[in-house]
């Protein structure tokens, strides 16, 4: 019985450090595009974007699962994601990766508006190009400044991945729940519990080295 | 050997029934029914299961609740709903926390053994949902092989699938299974009859989806302790409420007159 819930907890798991995974690689890089939008000069491309980082993060991520992936099939009878396994991670991951996108945005933009405008005016009067000042003198000071609002975001995600079981992407979560009604017990579900544990235990050392390699500057 | 173990449990056998009966003449006084009497309420076991019992406003209604209330008027107690835990119902019989389990219960053959049941009054089957535009496609148990289905995990619409080979997608209940039907995500879910009753259909959230193929059938009933006098007094207030009419005004009420059973 141990080794029959262990195994079916591990293949929960790894799909739940699949949505984790390709999240990141996606919101990471979209939240940058993001905080761009939400600075930039031109009114209405900055209006719009608020406006989006709003409604995305003034909302359960719960409902934007349920939205994203139902949504399309009951308002228009148009089910764009299918309903295989890959239809519904795929639709999961557009939920996953516009929210933290998001949320990671604010983060960026907190970062950029920290470095202090006196740089990049040195910059202009050294003749640098606009992307040759970010790139070479904002960057690096944003990362270490948002290291750690941005290991938090990372650990939450681990733990949201739980949410993808609305839409019946089967992660950790659920091959707990289930053994519930299938066979009667109930300490798998809390043995999950484990395995977020141990992975964020991880996320954690992981994010402790990183700061410190960045401490060779101070900003 | 054979023949005398046979004969010793015959022997066995007999001697238990007698004590039985003889129980059951002795016991009168402080039968079950005397019991609920003498405390003044009949305490009804559910869970929230509409259209059979559900909340209003506070109040438990619903084809069972109300069936529920009457039948403890006509004892002349009061009647109290407690909501338990589906999988220990027999326990909570048997401790007295509660006088009757009243819920849309089907009678298998495990809960005819625990408890004193009353004839059954429902039927309930298990039945395929599809879209209203594929129905006549699938008014088979064949034609409905290759669907893509969705039910609820461990229920007994999975039972049916599994039994028949079929696979299928879990949900966590038989409402999300619906949605993913009406979504389009899935082509076809498994769920009782009589939510279907109420939750797909015109006048629903759901007036595109119906149902079709039965895959089995069942019966519903009320369950007492063992050995209640309870069971039969209900089979003849069942009896006296089918024939004034008042039973059939309530299904009615709840739109679940088609699954009645004469009494």
């Amino acid at each position: 019985m141990v080794e029959t819930v262990i195994s079916a907890l591990y293949g929960g798991f790894l799909v739940s450090l699949k949505i984790f995974v390709l999240t990141l690689l996606g919101a990471l890089p979209l939240g940058l595009v993001i905080a761009f939008g939400s600075m930039s000069r031109l009114k209405p491309v900055a209006f719009l974007t608020r406006g989006f980082v709003w409604i995305v993060r003034g909302s359960p991520l719960m409902l934007q699962l349920l939205v994203i992936f139902y949504g399309p099939g009951l308002l228009f009878g148009w089910n764009i994601w299918g309903g295989s396994d890959s239809g519904r991670l795929i639709a999961a991951l557009t939920a996953f990766i516009l929210n933290y996108a998001c949320y990671f945005s604010e983060i960026y933009r907190g970062g950029i508006e920290g470095v202090p405008q006196g740089q990049r005016e040195a910059g202009q009067v050294l003749g640098m190009t606009r992307s040759q000042i970010f790139f070479r003198v904002t960057l690096l000071q944003l990362i270490k400044r948002i290291l750690p609002p941005i290991s938090n975001e990372v650990i939450t995600l681990v733990k949201d991945t739980s949410l993808a079981r609305v839409i019946l992407v089967y992660e950790l979560m659920w091959e707990g729940q289930r053994f519930i009604k299938s066979e009667g017990i109930i300490w798998p579900l809390f043995f999950t519990g484990v395995f977020y544990l141990v992975f964020t235990g991880l996320l954690t050392i992981l994010f402790r080295r990183l700061e410190k390699r960045l401490d060779y500057f101070t900003v | 050997m054979k023949t005398t173990m046979k004969l010793i449990a015959l022997l066995l056998a007999l001697g238990m029934a007698v004590c039985v009966f003889a129980g059951c003449g002795k016991n009168d006084a402080s039968s079950d029914s005397a019991y609920v009497q003498d405390k003044g309420t009949l305490v009804i076991g559910i869970t929230d299961f509409a259209p059979m019992d559900y909340q209003e406003n506070g109040k438990w209604v619903g084809f069972d609740a109300d069936m529920a209330a009457a039948f403890a008027a006509s004892l002349g107690v009061k009647a109290e709903f407690v909501e338990i835990e589906w999988e220990t119902k027999t326990m909570e019989l048997n401790d007295k926390n509660i006088d009757c389990v009243w819920n849309g219960m089907t009678l298998t053959d495990d809960v005819k053994n625990a408890m004193e049941t009353s004839k059954p009054y429902f039927n309930n089957a298990q039945v395929v949902v599809v879209k209203s535009g594929v129905a006549a496609q699938y008014q088979d148990a064949d034609s409905i092989r290759d669907l893509a289905f969705v039910v609820e995990a461990g229920s007994a619409g999975a039972e049916e699938l599994d039994a028949l080979g079929i696979s299928y997608k879990e949900a966590a209940t038989q409402a999300d299974a619906l949605m993913e039907v009406a979504a389009g995500a899935s082509e076809a879910c498994v769920i009782d009859l009589l939510m279907a009753y109420a939750m797909i259909g015109e006048g629903t959230s759901y007036p595109d989806l119906t149902y079709t193929v039965k895959l089995n059938s069942e019966v519903y009933g009320v369950g007492f302790r063992k050995g209640s006098d309870l069971a039969a007094k209900l089979n003849d207030f069942f009896a006296a409420a089918y024939k004034d009419g008042s039973m059939i005004e309530i299904a009615e009420k709840y739109g679940v007159l088609d699954s009645m059973i004469a009494q």
